[in-house]
């Protein structure tokens, strides 16, 4: 528990001070709130999530049980782990262009590289939509290609959010350092592998942090580029709005939590494993 | 800043991917929708590119436009209220022990991979006339009123709930609630690995905390918080679900209506029209706003 | 160019792994559900000749539990349902072709927006003997005369759901939701522009189907002054409203309210005296469909009078099968809000779609909205 380390609070140490804290605490209060109402209700023996009939687990066993809910869960996942991947690269890529290269049109590329950001989500399903139906993109390719076309839209509106989060933090890096690695005999791949790789890795970080959630939580885009084949989790949840949500959702949801926080700590603990070792 | 023709390899090697991809998987599908605003409905799926202004001549009709400014002025709130709230947290987690940010990140990540519609349905029930914080709310208003009734004074007047949804106020607290990652994580990636010395020196020569944050943090992170404000404006601009769910009678956001258009009133024209008047807007301004960096850079 | 290039070798290899995949590509497989072997009526149905598989397009959770797998039980046919969440997106969606779906379940508007679009197959009657089933008043309709491209699946009326304890009388009219402030701030309305401003016509003492750009301009200024008293226009959701004591009047159908009157006796729903507006959801074959006669085979077997119960026990929606509707229990039979009394049923029309109308009602709901 070193958080709570009784040293003197050092003048950065702006974590340690109280009202930091407070501001903090309150903040995950006002986002975890909810999803603790979420969780609970997931034992609620009810076919709805609004009155409170009792205690069961039956929904968790609902959610095993139910092949369609699992295989929308997986393909959600493997939607925005693969857009995800794409997405630092083009996007990392595209950040670092725009940082360095004074080229004809640039203004003109940095406008259409927002527009993914712009575009309003049901004008972008519609366009994808058409483009697909025009080229006859097939829909009935076995797992996991029929997720291509899904796949594919998601990359174009995530990998500009990453772009604008790398470019942000590309800003701040002194030239020097970069200049000073290729004087000292770098190649230009090495340049950027050794100094510009690690510099940029807050921002990919937090650009793959987005893209997944955009990713993971897109309906609209999903539905109008989904094959017979291929259900996603929130094409799921949307399609049951007409009768209600049921708590099956509410228990999955749940377990994604959990799960997530199951693997970060794994990864985490490995990590520091790693380190303790080397 | 380098010109291209000087490295051109490495300009090719960065430059091809991103702009191929964008070139076939988003300027050729979104070329055909741009098409269609200049087109007519014929029949009920066939659409008739005559090059008419007709559908922009609606969209910019007053009862459109009002409707535009409206979502964008409560897009700035949004975005105001995420870039108050969430620079403390960016804050936060740039200045935790390394041990901790990687938790501290997932922290504010984490509620966002839950399903938004789950997310936003959690919300409602949370702020409800029957609602977790009305029921909590009006337990201490009844606590402070059997105390002021045991001290001898007249007890508060019974409680009312108070009205948390289906009103604009509604709308924009699930909207911050919705893009508060957006904000926060823009942040913090342009926070970490800041010269951390430059606060000391302020703070040694004595600066209070707020003012060092406020003339030296802030305007370091410039770069991070206009990314941050961007991509938090944008998508609340096109926010359509939680108006739906949360607004009141008057809650109508103009992304509301593009999806209306493309979707029940089968005007694809139309709502193409409107689309692309936003995407115009935002593509003035950003080329606008890089034009004006490369001039300053010329003059440098 | 050389997009497409790749995009030809791509389907190229897709055959031939298709190919060697056989019949083993990946569904969703609903085999696992546990009632299949629950089956009563062990015959099994003629093989269609077909590749054993259909793509069924439906709301989720719109079906009977072990609907799909008895179905592949007695025909060996794999039903892969996949998920749409309103009608609007099935339109926009199959606006562009037929992606591979077979059997779609579009509300009798959207039957003729289909119809008159071309997208929908007629259906073969002869392919489908259980029609005997479906109630007659169902098949001579004004959205498909005949029934030659639709065959029902459920019907619904629009009406009002309240909480009784909250109401000082049973709310027989529409003024209470559409002209009235006595339920200021308790009340919620649909967000669907046509079915309000029918509805709103209705109040008025009109047909839904004879409405002129005066009516609705007449409309939207009611409309306009009755916003204050209006909480909320929610998403086809009022019945959670209702449920949640959010609101105490919604406008909403009666299958909605009937499903959440199980979870609190103290709701109740009325059709209003003016009349209102019907709604069917039906079974149609998008053209272009891959499995047409599996599809009839399919549709045939939801009109079943044994699997037809299973689905209304599920849904507990009014059912048009009449043979189904036979084999449910006296509660449901008898329950005035599923089956709402035949003199008010009478006063109900279909909402016929006008291509004319559509934009008009669109635009003032618009302004109302932004009003």
């Amino acid at each position: 528990m070193t958080l709570f380390k009784r040293t003197p609070i050092a003048p950065l140490d702006y974590t340690r001070r109280l009202w930091m804290r407070a501001w903090v605490g309150a903040t995950l209060f006002f986002l975890y709130a909810p999803l603790l109402v979420l969780i609970a209700f997931s034992f609620n023996d009810s076919s709805r999530n609004i009155v409170w009939r009792g205690f069961t687990f039956k929904y968790y066993g609902k959610v095993f049980e139910n092949d369609a809910l699992v295989t929308a869960l997986g393909n959600s996942l493997t939607i925005a782990f693969l857009a995800t991947l794409f997405s630092i690269v083009l996007g990392t890529l595209a950040a670092v262009l725009l940082w360095r290269f004074r080229f004809p049109l640039k203004a003109g590329l940095e406008g259409v590289m927002s527009l993914p950001i712009v575009v309003p989500e049901i004008c972008m399903g519609v366009a994808m939509l058409v483009f697909f139906a025009r080229l006859d993109w097939p829909s009935d390719l076995p797992w996991p290609l029929n997720l291509s076309a899904i796949t594919i839209a998601h990359i174009t509106f995530c990998f500009p959010f990453v772009t604008m989060v790398v470019r942000a933090r590309l800003a701040g890096f002194n030239k020097e350092q970069e200049e000073a690695a290729k004087d000292l005999g770098a190649s230009d791949w090495q340049a950027f592998r050794d100094v510009l790789l690690p510099h940029m890795k807050p921002g990919i970080i937090a650009g793959a942090l987005l893209a997944f959630t955009l990713s993971l939580d897109d309906f609209v885009i999903t539905f109008f580029t989904s094959g017979p084949n291929t259900i996603t989790f929130p094409v799921k949840v949307y399609s049951m709005v007409r009768f209600s949500v049921t708590p099956e959702v509410n228990a999955a949801s749940a377990l994604l939590i959990f799960l997530t926080i199951l693997l970060t700590t794994v990864a985490l603990k490995l990590q520091d494993f790693s380190k303790a070792t080397a | 800043m380098q010109d291209w023709n000087r490295q051109k390899p490495a300009f090719l090697a960065l430059a091809t991917a991103p702009v191929l991809w964008l070139l076939a998987f988003f300027i050729l599908p979104l070329g055909i929708v741009w098409l269609y605003s200049f087109g007519r409905n014929v029949g009920l799926t066939d659409i008739d590119i005559s090059g008419t202004f007709a559908n922009y001549a609606r969209a910019l009709e007053p009862l459109y436009l009002e409707i535009f400014g409206k979502s964008v002025a409560v897009a700035a709130l949004t975005t105001l209220l995420c870039l108050v709230i969430g620079f403390p947290v960016a804050l936060a987690i740039t200045f935790a022990q390394p041990k901790w940010r990687p938790w501290l990140l997932l922290a504010v990540m984490l509620p966002f991979w839950t399903n938004l519609l789950i997310r936003t349905y959690a919300l409602i029930t949370v702020l409800r006339t029957q609602g977790y914080v009305n029921k909590s709310l009006g337990f201490l208003w009844d606590q402070a009123s059997s105390v002021k009734a045991f001290l001898g004074l007249a007890p508060l007047p019974t409680w009312e709930p108070l009205e948390l949804l289906y009103n604009n106020f509604a709308v924009i607290l699930g909207l911050v609630y919705v893009h508060l990652p957006f904000m926060v994580l823009p942040l913090y990636a342009a926070l970490d690995r800041m010269d951390k010395s430059l606060i000391e020196a302020s703070l040694d020569l004595g600066a209070g905390h707020l003012r060092t944050i406020t003339r030296i943090v802030a305007p370091l992170a410039a770069p991070g918080i206009i990314s941050g404000v961007i991509i938090t404006f944008v998508p609340a601009l096109g926010a359509y679900l939680t108006p739906d769910l949360m607004g009141g009678p008057d809650s109508q956001m103009i992304a509301n209506v593009i999806e209306r258009q493309f979707k029940r009133a089968n005007d694809w024209p139309f709502g193409a029209a409107l689309s692309f008047l936003l995407m115009y807007a935002t593509f003035m301004l950003i080329a606008l706003q890089a034009l004006r960096t490369r001039k300053i850079e010329a003059r440098q | 160019m050389n997009h497409r290039m790749s995009l030809e070798e791509f389907r190229a290899n897709r055959r031939s792994i298709l190919k060697t995949m056989g019949a083993a590509a990946i569904g969703i497989s609903f085999a696992g559900a546990l009632g299949a072997c629950s089956k009563k009526d062990g015959g099994k149905m003629p093989s269609t000749g077909e590749e054993p598989k259909l793509n069924f397009y439906n709301w989720d959770t719109y079906i009977g539990d072990t609907t799909l797998a008895d179905f592949k039980n007695a025909s060996d046919i794999e039903v892969n349902m996949s998920l749409f969440a309103t009608n609007d997106e099935l339109f926009a969606k199959l606006r562009a072709g037929n992606q591979g779906y077979d059997v779609i379940v579009p509300s009798n508007d959207f039957v003729e927006r289909m119809v008159q679009a071309d997208m929908l197959m007629p259906l073969d009657h002869s392919q489908i003997p259980n029609i005997k089933n479906v109630d007659p008043s169902f098949i001579d309709v004004a959205y498909d005369p005949g029934r030659k491209y639709s065959l029902p699946y459920t019907w619904l009326v629009l009406g009002i759901g309240y909480r009784k304890s909250k109401v000082k009388a049973k709310p027989d009219s529409w003024k209470v939701l559409f002209d009235s402030d006595e339920y200021k701030g308790r009340i919620a309305v649909l967000s669907e522009a046509g079915d309000m401003i029918r509805l709103n016509g209705k109040y008025l003492g009109k047909s839904v189907n004879g409405l002129t750009p005066a009516d609705i301009a007449q409309i939207e200024a009611l409309m306009i002054k009755q916003k204050p008293n209006i909480k909320a226009f929610h998403e086809d959701n009022g019945q959670d409203l209702l449920l949640s004591g959010e609101v105490d009047l919604v406008l909403e159908y009666n299958g909605d309210i009937a499903q959440v009157m199980k979870e609190d006796d103290d709701l109740d729903f009325v059709v209003p005296k003016e009349g209102s507006q019907l709604n069917s959801d039906t079974l149609c074959i998008p053209k272009g469909a891959k499995h047409p006669k599996n599809a009839h085979a399919f549709i045939n077997y939801l009109l079943d009078a044994e699997a037809g119960k299973k689905i209304t026990e599920k849904i507990l929606y009014p059912t048009p099968n009449a043979a189904a509707k036979a084999l449910m229990p006296d509660a449901y039979k008898n329950n005035p809000v599923i089956f709402p009394p035949a003199d008010r049923l009478a006063k109900c029309e279909y909402a016929a779609y006008n291509a004319k109308l559509q934009p008009l009602y669109e635009e003032a709901f618009t302004r109302v909205r932004a009003a």
